[in-house]
């Protein structure tokens, strides 16, 4: 099984947690090391360098109250808990970044559609709890905010689909194609990064896919159980769409008013030209799906390869123009001499 | 080898808290190994103030107190320090589990750990996987920003701060100086409100356009902060979501299924094409133009001539 990412040591964050530690150790002698990374969410082994450290600490290195505390590596022993005041002892009180840090993600995740009621109402008692013993230090906390967008009724049926195991039939859009198809898929899990998504097997193309909640133009949970291959599950933290190796390669120059595009995809490189604007290259498993961008840039940049790509957008572009020649209520003419 | 400095601050925070009298500087030199090998008096010095701050950061109420021969002493007050009692049960514990787990930035989720870890210290009811609880829910606060660290620092301490800021069109950045109020994430990017000095006026600035350090500037704000400031209202307003007009449009039947759920009518007209009227805000010509020749824009005049105007750019290649 694979480990969590190996976090590297902030001196800060190991303080506050040794601190916590302490005053939780001394209330459970003989504690056992595995119960005690997961009540903390920490690994094994960040768990084991505290141990390791917490010996060489106390309140004067002299004279012998050090804080004696060892393992056996399965449980862990403190031998003179009293070497430590009552006062170093108590639980503290939250820091401002804590009580920002932990209130802000309690009131987004309060505010998902799709959340269970029984479940929203105890997050919000959590909330207004903490409000109160964090005291002054939850004020900066009103500086930040977060909202997730979801589709309230997918969010609930896909949620209750996994919750049962069951499949799906939606009928989904995908900007690529623009086109609606149907398709069955075997929920695994919803993940909400800015939109919310649900990451399925899907029936049809027998692979693993990730569907954006606020494209999904119809759902129906069928009687069919969900049964997903066994699969590892991605970090989807960085981004949703990892594109590979292998894939065609893109070039977009845009202006300064095109800027926009290296913020919304994801790409290997975007170089500053002369005149404000970037030269940007990306991989795409599907060329064709980038003449909407194409066409939505107009003067404010260009497709410079694939070829192909650049002709199809100029044709697509002009075939649009040819309607508006023969649609009601004529259009101007342009003033390049064509008629 | 060097001590390490989570042992250097935990012994200090330990002194501090452990003890019922002021410490002196002197004293918590003697009794903290890391400080005796510290050197000079100037890096010790150096080192203390350092870790002070650091423990303050963490939440350690630290109080400074004169005594009769002025020497100064430190100590971490018993009532100033506690956490006041707090009592959450079980499916309380595992909300809160789940919330901490969201942000993806460092410094919060560190924070936000920490706070958990405090929380347990205190009691807080465990054996619940907030996962098993909350079932197949995965939120994740997304910040990729470097600008988001200083400015949340700034909003929190609120302190005035510079910054180069490139518009959505600008060819180059400009220097900006802002009095930060909030910031807020809205479908996966961060925005900052705030008193932009320079235009003497309330501005939302997207994260992702600072270019270079933000820097901070000593001075306290000039204007008072607005109990309600709303960043999403301005944002939604760019997106072209606030609409004060409508349009109409003929859209190719079966195509263009997200012009379809915005319509607010839709009639076929029998000859493969619907006609549909639309909510018209800012930007949504460069939507039209996206589908082609699938859509042709019939009113009003002025949305068909900047579609026609965007088509003949691309034509032209």
């Amino acid at each position: 099984m694979a480990g969590k990412p190996v976090r590297p040591v902030n001196a800060i964050d190991q303080t506050r947690r040794m601190l916590s530690l302490v005053t939780y150790l001394r209330e459970r002698p003989g504690a056992r090391i595995a119960d005690v990374a997961r009540a903390f969410g920490i690994t094994e082994d960040e768990l084991v360098s505290d141990l390791d450290l917490l010996p060489m600490c106390g309140t004067s290195f002299r004279g012998g109250d050090l804080l004696d505390i060892d393992t056996d590596g399965e449980r862990i022993w403190w031998h003179n808990a009293a070497a430590l005041g009552e006062e170093a002892a108590e639980p503290l009180r939250l820091a401002a970044d804590e009580a920002t840090a932990l209130l802000v993600a309690a009131r987004a995740v309060s505010t998902l559609p799709g959340l269970r009621e029984g479940d929203r109402q105890a997050l919000l008692r959590a909330t207004a709890k903490v409000e109160t013993a964090a005291g002054e230090a939850a004020g900066a906390s009103s500086r930040l905010s977060v909202t997730f967008e979801s589709e309230g009724g997918v969010f609930a049926d896909v949620d209750r689909a996994i919750a049962e195991r069951r499949r799906l039939w939606i009928r989904y859009y995908s900007p690529a194609r623009d086109e609606v198809t149907e398709r069955e898929i075997d929920p695994i899990r919803l993940v909400s990064v800015g939109h919310t998504y649900v990451e399925a097997w899907c029936r049809r193309s027998e692979a693993r896919r990730t569907f954006r909640l606020d494209r999904v133009a119809e759902i129906r949970i069928l009687d069919e159980p969900s049964a997903p291959p066994e699969i590892e599950l991605r970090d989807l933290s960085e981004a949703l769409v990892q594109p590979a190796a292998e894939d065609p390669e893109v070039v977009i120059e845009v202006g300064p008013g095109g800027r926009w595009v290296a913020e919304y995809y994801p790409h290997d490189s975007a170089d500053e030209l002369p005149d404000g604007g970037l030269r940007i290259t990306l991989r795409t498993p599907d060329p064709a799906s980038l003449r909407r961008l194409a066409l939505r840039l107009g003067r404010d940049g260009r497709i410079v390869s694939p070829p192909e790509l650049a002709d199809s957008a100029r044709r697509a572009a002009g075939e649009a123009l040819a309607a508006y020649d023969t649609a009601a209520g004529a259009v101007r003419r342009g003033d390049d001499g064509q008629e | 080898m060097a001590i390490a400095k989570a042992e250097r601050l935990m012994n200090l925070a330990l002194c501090l808290l452990g003890t019922r009298r002021p410490l002196s500087k002197r004293e918590l030199r003697e009794s903290i190994e890391a400080y005796l090998e510290a050197g000079s008096d100037d890096s010790f010095n150096r080192m203390f103030e350092r870790d002070k701050d650091d423990l303050r950061e963490l939440g350690l109420v630290i109080a400074t107190v004169e005594n009769l021969d002025g020497e100064v002493g430190y100590l971490a007050r018993r009532d100033s320090n506690r956490l006041p009692p707090i009592t959450l049960d079980a499916e309380e514990a595992a909300a809160l589990g789940l919330a901490a787990k969201v942000w993806q930035q460092a410094r919060l989720a560190g924070a936000a750990s920490g706070a958990l870890q405090k929380l347990r210290a205190a009691g807080l009811p465990e054996d619940v996987d907030p996962y098993e609880a909350h079932g197949a829910l995965e939120p994740r606060i997304p910040v990729h920003e470097a600008a988001f660290e200083p400015l949340m620092l700034a909003c929190r301490d609120r302190r005035p701060v510079v910054f180069d800021y490139r518009k959505a069109s600008a060819a180059h950045p400009e220097t900006r100086h802002v009095e930060p109020w909030a910031l807020e994430c809205w479908r996966g990017h961060w925005y900052l409100a705030g008193w932009d000095r320079d235009r003497g006026a309330e501005r939302v600035f997207r994260l992702s356009r600072i270019t270079g350090r933000v820097r901070s500037r000593g001075t306290g704000f000039t204007v008072s902060v607005p109990d309600v400031v709303t960043v999403r209202e301005t944002v939604a307003g760019w997106a072209g979501e606030i609409a004060d007009r409508s349009a109409l449009i003929r859209l190719r039947a079966g195509a263009g299924y997200p012009l379809r759920a915005k319509a607010t009518e839709v009639r076929e007209l029998g000859d493969g094409w619907d006609e549909l009227e639309i909510p018209y805000g800012h930007g949504l010509d460069a939507w039209l133009v996206e589908f082609g020749p699938d859509v042709v824009v019939l009113e009003p005049a002025e949305l068909r001539a900047d579609v026609v105007d965007r088509l003949r750019a691309v034509a032209k290649g």
